[in-house]
Order: structure tokens, then sequence, then C-alpha cells
């Protein structure tokens, strides 16, 4: 027995359904973990708009919405509640980007004024979900599915690779292993992007997926370092989780490359379905 | 087996990586103007507010020692124990900042500071006893028993509040016993942002204190060849160097700071600023240190970096002579202010008639002059500003001594010889 079939069973066709299911739980986990992301973000900024409750609500109520078509994915209603959800999610994630260009990085263009105020590419998130979550439900075949899981992957560790470089660069590169994520993100997107125009190449998978690995490590140690700044080591009160070193974002890298092993994952399935 | 896409993958990601350490390099003059890498120590919060509201302590920082060594702000302006705090824009800082916090990473340079004159008696001697806690005071009698169980300085409490607060805590301060339980605070000497060995090694420094007619070191180093010296060579001289590798090739003339605290050529570095006296020459009368021999052995130990020990020996031997002279010249004028007193020609009550004013400046200026002109290579504080006074006062103490025995009724004491 492979690896393979230890994961997702020895049964080939239904091997993409497990992947599919897999990949619905990423989306819902995702959604669900946003509500408090996007809490203590906006906490910062004193909920001042009441947009700002929008994306709250949305990731509280949207999982919630979505489970049941995780539980009988051929259920139609469920499947029209889950497809729902998924364009919500993009509309979430668009108008999120539309109401941060009001930040003032765009009348002063500094780095501090991009890291420091609204960042308007975050809200694209939601949209990236909301995508995965529409890629759920369409037929199709395994592999362009998986190449699609890895585009939108790579996506995801480019946006790291932005913001890492940006955050870091704002804390002026006090420590040298905050260039980690920057080359990290840079690997991950080129691996993952590659995978996508190259899906039968196993050897170039077996990199992807050690170097998915890889960005589990620099997402827990991030983790570790980002708790262990001083804001958080020595503040006492909730400000100190907001104004600090943020404490989830390194948790992104882990997150994407559960996207992108999961991507693999379809694409040595659908490799395997083949032979 | 191809290797073709993997090669494209690690190129692609190689040139992302150079191009984000090109950005990074590139970064508009708005942002590298803005906090930079010393500056952003405390994660990029502080230095982002405080470059626009008091910009110069983050350059200050910037400049510092601290900055270099990865010192955030938050490592200083934390409680210390026994200091609250307080949440500022998600920080736990105290507002009370100390010697204590200093303590945290330079523990031996405290307890060497706290066992030093600079630390409990500087405050005693302007407020006496009064505001040291219980544990402060123990500590304090241990290293100097008659130096802080004592009264206040009956003259600044008579100058009033103003003139304590403003002129004498400005100096004494170095020593407050604090809330926290520690002494003082070390930015006295070392600036608070900058943190800076090198200020404290500068003459102009120990001289904002350590100045004036009633301790004019400053003065007296300033006419000394030390002070000629290193004024002419300064700029020559590594005065930033570390304090415990400091070598005679770093500065090649001392300050206050090389003598009385630096370790010199590998001696050991201390902030007990009264380790290498020998004398207590503040004193009206001058004695011997308990630790006489062994504060002035190291003193003599720190002059052989430059001078021979004959040359030595012979220098102190002829300062020692000057406090003796000098003892001998108070001892006389006490003797006569005693008999004053003994007869009632004076009032209980300090400082309300002319003559008690020259008693104090007496010992206090010129007496004190004298001494440390002696031993510090100041001729013309020894002669000018010393001897020459006290024999010019001594004799208007000697006449108005015999004005009031005249007026009170008796016979005028013949003006003793000096």
């Amino acid at each position: 027995m492979s690896a393979l079939d230890l994961i997702l069973g020895s049964d080939r066709a239904d091997a993409h359904r497990r992947l599919q299911r897999l990949m619905g739980l990423f989306v819902v986990g995702n959604l669900a973990f946003l509500a408090v992301d996007v809490y203590l973000a906006h906490l910062e900024n004193h909920f001042r708009h009441p947009a700002e409750w929008v994306p709250v609500g949305f990731s509280a109520l949207a999982p919630l919405c979505m489970l049941p078509a995780l539980i009988r994915p051929q259920g139609r209603g469920p499947r029209r509640l889950w497809i729902l959800m998924a364009a919500l999610s993009i509309c979430v994630g668009v108008a999120g980007l539309v109401l941060h260009l009001s930040n003032t990085f765009f009348v002063r263009h500094t780095l501090a004024d991009l890291v420091y105020t609204a960042p308007f590419v975050a809200p694209l998130a939601y949209a990236g979900l909301g995508l995965l979550a529409l890629l759920n439900v369409t037929d199709q075949p395994p592999q362009d599915w998986a190449r699609w899981v890895a585009l939108l992957a790579a996506g995801g560790f480019l946006g790291n690779l932005g913001l890492s470089l940006a955050d870091h660069a704002i804390n002026g590169f006090f420590h040298a292993t905050e260039w980690i994520p920057v080359g990290a993100s840079a690997f991950a997107f080129s691996a993952l992007l590659m995978m996508a125009l190259a899906p039968t190449d196993r050897a170039l998978r077996g990199l992807t997926v050690g170097l998915m690995g890889v960005q589990i490590v620099v997402g827990l140690a991030g983790l570790a370092l980002h708790i262990m700044a001083p804001a958080h080591g020595w503040g006492t009160d909730h400000q100190s989780v907001v104004t600090g070193a943020p404490i989830f974002a390194p948790m992104l890298f882990a997150d994407l490359a559960v996207l992108g092993l999961i991507s693999a994952l379809g694409l040595s399935s659908a490799a395997r379905s083949a032979r | 087996m191809k290797f073709q896409n993997i090669f494209i993958a690690v190129v692609l990601g190689g040139a992302l990586i150079v191009a984000a350490f090109m950005l990074n390099a590139a970064r508009p003059v708005e942002d590298t103007a803005g906090p930079t890498a010393q500056a952003i120590k405390a994660t990029g919060k502080c230095a982002q507010c405080h470059r626009q509201e008091t910009g110069a302590v983050v350059h200050q920082y910037e400049m510092s020692a601290h900055a270099r060594n990865d010192v955030s702000c938050l490592d200083c302006h934390r409680a210390a124990e026994g200091q609250t705090s307080e949440s500022h824009h998600g920080f736990d800082i105290t507002t009370e900042m100390t010697a204590k916090n200093c303590k945290a990473c330079h523990a031996t340079e405290y307890e060497q500071f706290a066992r030093s004159r600079h630390a409990g008696p500087s405050w005693a001697a302007v407020h006496g006893k009064k505001h040291f806690s219980e544990a402060q005071f123990e500590e304090a009698m241990r290293h100097h028993p008659k130096a802080v169980d004592r009264k206040e300085n009956g003259l600044a409490y008579l100058e009033g509040e103003s003139a304590i607060v403003s002129g004498c805590e400005s100096c004494h301060g170095v020593g407050k016993p604090n809330g926290d339980g520690s002494f003082g605070t070390c930015t006295h000497c070392h600036s608070r942002h900058n943190a800076s060995v090198e200020l404290a090694r500068q003459p102009e420094t120990c001289g904002q204190c350590h100045m004036g007619p009633d301790h004019s070191q400053l003065e007296i180093y300033s006419e000394s060849k030390h002070g000629v010296l290193y004024n002419l060579q300064r700029a020559r001289m590594n005065v930033a160097a570390k304090p415990k590798t400091l070598t005679t090739q770093d500065m090649p003339v001392p300050t206050c700071s090389t003598c009385h605290m630096s370790g010199l050529d590998g001696m050991a570095v201390t902030h007990d600023t009264t380790e290498r006296l020998s004398w207590y020459l503040y004193a009206p009368v001058s004695a011997k240190r308990p630790g006489y021999q062994g504060g002035q052995n190291q003193m003599k130990a720190l002059c052989t970096k430059c001078h021979a020990k004959g040359n030595i020996d012979a220098f102190y031997a002829d300062a020692e002579k000057a406090v003796a002279s000098t003892n001998a010249k108070v001892q006389e004028m006490q003797a006569l202010m005693k008999g004053l007193r003994d007869d009632k020609l004076l009032t209980p009550q300090p400082f309300d008639e002319p003559i008690e004013f020259l008693e104090f400046d007496y010992w206090h200026y010129f007496g004190r002059t004298a001494k440390h002109g002696a031993f510090m290579g100041g001729a013309d504080f020894v002669q000018w500003h010393g001897n020459y006074e006290l024999l010019k006062v001594f004799k208007e103490m000697a006449e108005m001594a015999a004005d009031l025995r005249a007026r009170h009724g008796g016979a005028p004491d013949p003006a003793p010889e000096q």
C-alpha cells in the first residue's frame, strides 16, 4: 500500500471526493478563523466604520451555513447555500478591497502607510476562499481541479511574500530571521506555480511537498517568534495583542502549505488514476 | 528524470528573493528617513510615534550602544520590581525609571554605585535620613555610617525649597533613595537615551556638579596638565572605548573617570567613585578614609600607567603635606570660632552673623580648594584660590572676632599669626 493509499484510501474513484471534502473543511475552517483575525484587526481601528463588522459577522455565520454541504455534499439545498456563501465571500473580499483603498497609503505612498494602515490586499483572503469554495463545486477533471488549487495556493504565497517583505521592512529587518519568510514564500510560490504548469512532473511535486513542509515549520517558528516579540512578552492587556507583532500572520504559511499539499495530493491522485 | 521544471522553479524563487532584496534596498527616501533598523528595535511601534513627538530621543537612542546591542525601548522602560506600570498604547511601561531599571542588565555596576558616596550619602547631605526607607538606610549605613545618619542640611533649608529643588537636588539627586528601593539614577552621568560611556568619560559631565567654589574639580582639572593635554588631544583619542578593555592607547591622557573609575590597561572597572580615594578631602578637617592604604594603592597603581613610581610617591607626599597644612589652618579657625561660641559672643543659630559665613567659606571653599588642588595638580587653586584666601579670610575673621569681643566688653585678642 502506497502512502497515497494511506491518505486517500485505495478506492481511486473516491479519492477526488475525499480531497474535495478536505478542501471544504479547509475553506470552512479558514472562514471561521477569519472572524477572530478580522475582529482583532478592526479592533485596532476601534470599529470606527460600521461596515467593519460585516466581515466579522460573515465569518461567524458563513461556516455554519456551509457545514451542511460538508456533511451532505450531494444535497441540493446545502450545495446552493454553499455556492451562495462562496459568492458572498468573494463579494466581501472585493468590497473590503475597495473600502481599504481609502487608506492613507494612496495619499503618501510610504511603506509605513502601507503597513500600518488598512491593508488593501488582506480582504482578498475572502475572495480566495470564495474561489476555492466555488472550485470545489465545479465539475473539473481531478487534475485541473488540483492545478487550480495549486495556482490559488501560489497566489496566496505571492501575497505572503509581499506582506512579509513590507511588514518586516517596516521593522527594519531587525532580526536576520525576518528574511526567512520572504525566502520561503518566494520558493513556495515558484514551486506551486511550476507544479500547476507541469502537473505530471513527479520530481517537482516531491520538491513542492518538501517545500510545503518547510512552510509549516516557518509558520510555527514565526508564531513562536511573534509571541516572544516584546509587545506580547511584556504587555498584559489586549492592546499588546493588537499592536504587537501579528501573532496569527505567520500561521498563514502553514495554512497555505496545507492548501499546497492538497493540490499535490490531487495531482498525485490524478496521476495514479491515469496509470 | 528531468529537472527542467525544478530548475525553473528554483530560478524563479531565487529571482523573487533577489527582487525582494533590491526592493528593500531601493526603498524611497520617505521610508528610509523614517525609523531605521536601530530605531525600530522596540518592534517599530515606539519610534513610529516618538520620531514625530520627541524625535531627538529616537535619534539619541539610534546613536547608542544600546541600539547596537539590540536593547529595545521596552528593555529599559518596563517596570522593575517595586515600580508601578501603566499601559501605553499596548506596552506596559513605568513612568518612574530609576537606577533599578539599569540594574536589570548592569547589576555589578549598580552594586558598586550603591556603595559609593554618589548613592545615599549625596542625598543625605541635603535632606538627612528622612527620605530613606528602613532597608535603604541600613544599606547606606553599612557603607557610610556617618554620612547618612544625619540631620538635613541647615544651610539648604535656610535657603528654601526652590533652592533645594532647582539647586541642591539637581546634583545630589544622583543618589536619591527611590520608592522601588534603589538609589539614584545612572542617567546623571550617562544621559538617558544616549546611555553613553563616552559622555561619562568627559570631564564636563562630572563638572556639571563637581565645579564651583565648594568643589572646583572641573576648574582644577582644566588647569592641570591632565586637563590641558586632554583638551588638546581629545579628538585623537578613543574616548568611546569599551570600559573593560580600555588602554592607555585609547586614552593616553586621563579624565576624571579614568583615574576614579576606569579599568585602564587591565585594572578592574568600578562605579564606586570613592574606591581609589584615601582622604576625606571634603571634610573641614580631613581624616584618612577607612580604606586609606587600599584606596591609595589602587590610585597609585593607576598612576603607574603613565608615571614613574618615584614621582607618584613624591606627588602624594606633597599633596598629603598640603592636607596637613590645611587641616592645621582650619583647626586654628575652628578654635577661634569655638572661643567665640564658648564666650556666648555668637547666637546659637547658624548663618545669622557675618563671621559664620566666613567660617563656612573658610573650609568649604578655600580649604577644600587647597586640598583638591594639591591632589589634582592645580597649582593656582592650591595657591591663589586656596591658601591665599585662607590667609586673607583668617585675618578678616580674626579682626571680626576682636571686634565682637570689644563690643561685648572684653579685651581684644591679639590677631593670631599664620
